[in-house]
């Protein structure tokens, strides 16, 4: 029943805020005017990904242990010192989420390559869903044969030279992003069909075919662009599709498969907030070892949310197995099967 | 998944009492595949002051995982073997739930890596019909895999249990612990 | 010139020890190896089987080898993270040179070559052949092992060569050669199995040879009594039937107690005592009047656990009594020793399924090491090189006159003090770290510093030859074929995985090399290990321990072969005396009287508390290897000052807290670990680290009269607290102490 109704909630949210995305595309396009009608596709699969991200990520968020994570993090960074919560924040969205540091000790080449992919993916996305929606479009200046402009949401925000390094990178970036996705895409997969830990626990839809649908994604676009630079517009209808088809595969992918992780990450510094409010709040001691282990607002917590799950570690004088530290739980452990030998009369056999 | 070689009859006997604390078991777990050089199982002092007491520990792999259950990201999941995997790595966040939660101290967080780790039973080797890293150097037999047969003809006065009493809780597994023969459960508190 | 080129610091800067770990994955090609060579274990007597996995040339990793019968796959620490020394940063790659002010600088191997024998044959011309000792060690394969006796005998024509060997087993090689008239252990381990009883003396077999556990845990799950004798509650003794935590140096009064006992309630074997064995009168007279009050006194054992040890003893129809360093490292190791054997002659439980006795031989070919005469008083087979019909034999075998062959040299602690003495004036070594080994360790840095000439053969720049004038890059154990052989006397075969990088040369090339230069070419004509190895079983044919029978491919075939092995027909002995022919002159099995005497050093108002030493489990001997093994040296990272809450609360020790503790030799400080696992009177430090973090700085060098093994196992000491709590461990680096 609570499922179900979870659901409900989900389903209308993700409804009002899809509607939402279309009306901002019939205005932010001049009601349709600067639309440009070959990316319907495209738009379609953007509004389908967005409303199926929205629903997943607010199914996700009712799960009792995120939303512990969602209502502290939030809860925190809008009491007591909000200024310096926020510059943590923004500090943490920085390092983990534009630079993904804690990739780098696992291995500085898997953290190069995953900065390429996520450099390259955030900036096709901030190129073509303006583009798709019909936000940004470039024209021709008035009286001019060489000067660009650029426009958002109908408003004209700059202009450039058609000669300029700066009409190069522009119209040229999807290209950059298809290079570096390649490149950090190509270093996963070689490590995934070779690496015999990884082997042995992926599985194909959910570690093999993102890096695959990225790459082909990557491969297809520059195809066209070196279709019609190159190759005076050989096969450039074939790739078209083929490259529309990869690329609403990926889209519709990202609320069930792995890149839905893109959306998951700020919890990550939801947790880092959480941590470091508990910490000034006090520790828990262990009362097994008689050393620090975490905060204690995370043991209350945890206890609660345990409780919630269907889960009781309670003792009887009212105090909890997770007051014990991991390694006081171990050592609890052995000594009830010590006791528990030593009760049978004989600790081998 | 490659389940084509892991074997359903062998399983997991775990005996504490029979552990040196020798950690031949950490370092041969940091030569599994899936873990880097990073050890998953446990050997630590129960109270070094007193005793020379190890003890060892392995993930129990639960029926119900409570670290599945109070994981925020939804990074750790159960296989049809039973098996529990260790996190996701892109989508656990490290906030450690699982491991203040476990009513066996067995997830570790790696700190720099900002990520949860945990014991797979050595899936590398496991999914291939070798016996995990530890239980095959454990020089204690604190560790052995194996079938049910060859337990029961090794150690004739011990029964394997696999369900743990926590007060009110129950807490049923895939690992066995050896106990006095006869035993159904192991009683915590 | 033997003293240090530049600072000690600088040198440990260059050379190490630093700790090497695995890349975070790996070795590149650990998934997909070139080959899994099946050889054994480079370190403890144990010689657990193993496999390397080796890749262009480099071992990147280990597979557990389930076939090999001791083991089954099983491993300690160490032999999990044994491939961690090869591909070492700190490898020696080329000899080298000292040159003063500038440290070791890499030289040819003509140049270290021509050096170390121009200098060979000026101090043997100016003071005499025996002024040119040799140290070597008993990593070595059989085949080195043999080789390096005939080198020093035939070679450098000098009788002081002697072996770190002595700090191992000599003890009990004594006094099965005095009960036996032959050293090895009676049974293979697997005898274990259905022992009624085992008693474990001194030896700390859950540290020191974890795999061993496995059968005393298989012959308990069929309910074996198990008794631990130790000062210490080891592993072991936590779940053990009954632990005698024996006052360190009073182990004889036990045993003599456990006699009398045995004697005054007739739990005697007298068809056994009677027909195989002499000598039972006077011991059992010399033990008379040694009961279970006086035993308690001596040992500060409770009586009752002593009578009901007996007791089980007594009463056993199956048993296994298995020693180590801990009784014999004693000014009377060889009593203790003995002491044991009389127990078990005493209930005949010998040269019987399921009834065993053994010493558990502590380095990697401490068995067959010691067999092959690189001992002062030995020659191959385990011949005595005072026989003059062994002379004669070995003699012939290599060709010389009997004249020519060296008499019996020093043993291992007496070449130092001959060093100090001025009687050897130059010294060739190889697997040997005495610095940090020895016991007395400044007065050994003393006697380095007056040698003429040093060279030392070895892959690591080890604490001791710093002080050398020429190193000589040397091997692994897996870059040469060979055997060894392991605890159980089960011959088996050590693999070459891989072969010496750089520059650096097999330790046998290297050997053969000097011989020839020495002008013996003809004598060291090999053309590879397994030729040795056949000389080898020439030499050891009708000796006590006999490889006559026993070839590579035997070996290879049986994963094993137990010597006396006389004809290659002959199936080996796993089990030895079931035919009751004891090799002793008289056939019989010896009882010898084990009179308690007091140790070298006791207790005074000055030095108040029982020093012992010991091992821990990540750690192996001097750790020249292993303290360059980053995971083994994290495992422990410095050695601690075990100490019972009472005594600590005597001195107010916190725990941690830093303890200067001092002796009538030296001083060290070392952190206190208060553990009520330890004797109230004794105090317990590690001896595995160099410099000012050894125990050996502390360490007696009283000698058993007949084995020569040093008293490390006991002295007296003086606590001083220091009132300051000492840095994390992992900060200590003492691994790396100078």
């Amino acid at each position: 029943m609570k499922n179900r109704s979870y659901n409900i909630k989900a389903m209308l949210i993700a409804t009002l805020l899809s509607v939402l995305m279309v009306v901002l595309v019939f205005y932010g396009s001049r009601e349709l005017q600067n639309f440009d009608a070959a990316l319907v596709t495209y738009l379609f699969g953007t509004v389908f990904a967005f409303f199926g991200i929205v629903y997943r990520y607010t199914v996700w968020l009712q799960r009792p242990p995120t939303w512990i994570y969602f209502k502290r993090g939030v809860g925190f960074l809008f009491t007591g010192k909000i200024f310096s919560h926020f510059c943590f924040a923004v500090k943490e969205s920085v390092e983990n989420i534009a630079f993904q540091k804690f990739i780098y000790p696992r291995g500085k080449y898997r953290w190069l390559a995953h900065f390429m992919i996520a450099v390259g993916c955030t900036s096709a996305f901030l190129i073509t869903i303006p583009l798709t929606f019909g936000w940004v479009h470039f024209t021709m200046a008035p009286n001019s044969i060489s000067v660009y402009e650029a426009h958002f949401f109908g408003f004209k925000v700059m202009d450039f030279d058609l000669d300029s390094i700066m009409a190069f990178l522009t119209f040229h970036a999807l290209n950059w992003s298809s290079y570096m996705v390649i490149f950090g895409a190509g270093y996963y997969l070689r490590r995934r069909l070779t690496n015999p830990g990884l082997i042995a626990t992926q599985t194909f839809e959910s570690d093999l075919l993102p890096l695959i649908l990225l790459i082909a994604i990557s491969v297809t676009g520059l195809g066209l662009t070196y279709s019609y630079e190159f190759m005076k517009g050989l096969a450039f209808d074939f790739l078209a599709v083929l490259h529309a088809v990869t690329v609403i595969l990926f889209l519709i992918w990202i609320p069930f498969g792995k890149f839905f992780h893109i959306i998951q990450r700020p919890a990550q510094i939801a947790a880092h907030i959480y941590h470091k409010v508990g910490k000034q709040q006090g520790m828990a001691v262990c009362e097994h070892t008689g050393e620090e282990f975490t905060t204690n607002l995370h043991i209350k917590d945890l206890k609660k949310l345990t409780k919630k799950l269907g889960f009781d570690f309670d003792r009887e004088d009212g105090t909890s197995h997770l007051d014990l530290s991991p390694e006081g739980k171990r050592s609890r452990l052995a000594q009830a099967h010590l006791r528990a030998r030593q009760d049978g009369g004989n600790l081998f056999g | 998944m490659k389940y084509s070689g892991f074997n359903p009859n062998e399983e997991f006997f775990v005996d504490m009492q029979r552990c040196i604390g020798c950690k031949a078991c950490e370092m041969a777990c940091a030569e599994c595949e899936t873990n880097g050089q990073e050890p998953m199982i446990h050997v630590n002092y129960v109270d070094r002051a007193s005793t020379v007491q190890t003890t060892v520990q392995v993930c129990m792999h639960c029926e119900d995982p409570v670290c599945a259950n109070v994981c925020p990201a939804d990074a750790i999941s159960k296989d049809e073997f039973g098996i529990v995997h260790t996190a996701n790595t892109e989508r656990c966040i490290g906030c450690s739930n699982c491991v203040m939660a476990c009513p066996f101290g067995v997830p570790k967080k790696e700190e720099n890596y900002d990520l949860m780790m945990k014991c797979t039973m050595c899936y590398d080797r496991t999914s291939v019909g070798k016996k995990p890293m530890c239980a095959t150097v454990c020089p204690s037999g604190a560790l052995f895999y194996g079938t049910k047969d060859e337990i029961q003809e090794m150690r004739p006065n011990s029964t394997p249990v696999n369900t743990f009493i926590f007060g009110k809780e129950t807490v049923n597994t895939k690992v066995n612990i050896m106990m006095p023969k006869g035993s159904s459960e192991l009683v915590i508190f | 010139m033997a003293k240090l080129p530049v600072s000690e610091e600088h040198i440990v800067a260059q050379f190490g020890p630093h700790l090497n770990y695995s890349p975070q994955e790996g070795y590149e090609g650990r998934d997909e190896p070139d080959q899994l060579v099946k050889t054994h274990c480079c370190f403890c007597g144990m010689q657990c089987g193993i496999q390397l996995s080796v890749k262009e040339n480099k071992v990147v990793g280990f597979e557990p080898w389930m076939e090999f019968p001791f083991n089954e796959g099983r491993l300690c620490p160490k032999g999990v993270q044994r491939y961690l020394q090869n591909n070492h940063p700190d490898r020696l790659l080329s000899p080298l040179k000292r040159v003063e002010g500038q440290g070791f600088v890499p030289t040819s191997w003509d140049e270290a070559m021509t050096k170390t024998v121009r200098e060979i044959q000026r101090i043997q011309k100016e003071y005499g052949n025996d002024a040119f000792a040799m140290l070597s060690g008993v990593s070595l394969t059989n085949e080195k092992s043999y080789l390096v006796g005939k080198f020093a005998r035939v070679a450098l024509k000098t009788k002081n060569l002697d072996y770190n060997g002595r700090l191992c087993m000599v003890s009990a090689g004594a006094g099965n050669k005095k009960a036996f008239g032959l050293d090895r252990g009676s049974n293979n381990y697997s005898d274990l199995e259905y022992a009624e009883v085992i008693i474990v003396a001194g030896a700390n077999i859950s540290e020191t040879f974890p795999t061993l556990t496995h059968w005393i845990w298989k012959a308990r799950d069929r309910g074996a009594k198990l008794i631990v004798i130790d000062p210490r509650m080891i592993p072991l003794a936590r779940t053990a039937d009954i632990h005698l935590n024996v006052r360190p140096g009073t182990d004889s009064a036990l045993y003599g107690a456990m006699l009398k006992y045995l004697v005054d309630h007739d739990m005697l074997d007298h068809d056994f005592i009677d027909n195989h064995t002499s000598g039972f009168q006077e011991t059992i007279d010399s033990v008379k009047d040694y009961t279970l009050e006086w035993a308690e006194e001596v040992t500060g054992i409770d009586q009752e656990k002593i009578r009901m040890a007996a007791e089980l003893w007594g009463k056993a129809n199956t048993s296994f009594l298995l020693h180590a360093r801990g009784i014999e490292h004693h000014s009377k190791g060889v009593d203790n020793v003995l002491g044991c054997i009389n127990l078990v002659l005493a209930t005949g439980r010998i040269g019987k399924p399921y009834c065993g006795y053994a010493t558990i031989t502590g380095q990697g070919n401490g068995q067959g090491g010691r067999e092959h005469g690189h001992k002062c008083d030995q020659l191959p087979g385990n011949r005595d090189i005072e026989n003059p019909e062994h002379r004669k034999y070995i003699s012939e075998v290599w060709g010389i006159d009997e004249k020519d062959l060296p008499g019996k040299g020093l043993s291992a602690y007496e070449i130092i003090e001959a060093i100090h003495r001025g009687e050897i004036k130059g010294l060739l070594s190889i697997c040997f770290n005495p610095l940090v080994s020895l016991p007395n360790s400044n007065y050994v840095r003393e006697a380095l510093e007056k040698l003429e000439y040093y060279v030392c053969i070895d892959f690591f720049l080890n604490e001791t030859a710093r002080h050398a004038d020429i190193v000589l890059a040397g091997s692994l154990q897996e870059e040469e074929e060979g055997t060894t052989t392991s605890a159980e006397g089960r011959v088996i075969r050590i693999r070459q995985a891989v072969t010496p990088p750089g520059d650096a040369r097999t330790d046998t090339s290297i050997i053969l090399e000097l011989a020839k230069r020495l002008g013996v070419r003809t004598k060291f004509d090999f053309e590879s290990s397994e030729a040795i190895f056949n000389e080898l079983r020439v030499a050891s044919k009708g000796g006590t321990a006999d490889y006559n029978g026993i070839t590579y491919k035997k070996v290879e075939d049986n994963m094993g072969v137990f010597w006396p092995c006389p004809t290659e027909d002959h199936p080996g002995t796993p089990r030895l005396w079931e035919d009751r022919k004891f090799k002793t002159p008289d056939g019989k099995a010896h009882f010898n009287p084990a009179p308690y005497k007091l140790p070298g050093e006791v207790t005074c108002v000055d030095y108040p508390v029982i020093l012992t030493t010991g091992r821990v489990v990540s750690q192996y001997l001097s750790g020249t290897q292993t303290r360059r093994i980053g995971k083994l040296v994290d495992q422990f990272p410095e050695p601690l000052l075990e100490i019972h809450p009472v005594l600590a609360q005597k001195y107010g020790i916190k725990q941690r807290e830093l303890i200067h503790v001092s002796t009538r030799r030296g001083e060290g400080i070392f952190p206190a670990n208060i553990v009520e696992t330890i004797r109230e009177d004794t105090v317990f430090i590690p001896y595995h680290w160099s410099g000012k973090k050894s125990a050996n700085q502390l360490t007696i060098g009283t000698l058993d009269p007949i084995s020569k093994i040093p008293e490390f196992k006991v002295c007296a000491c003086q606590l001083k607290p220091l009132g300051e709590i000492a840095p994390p461990s992992k900060e200590s680096k003492a691994y790396a102490s100078v």
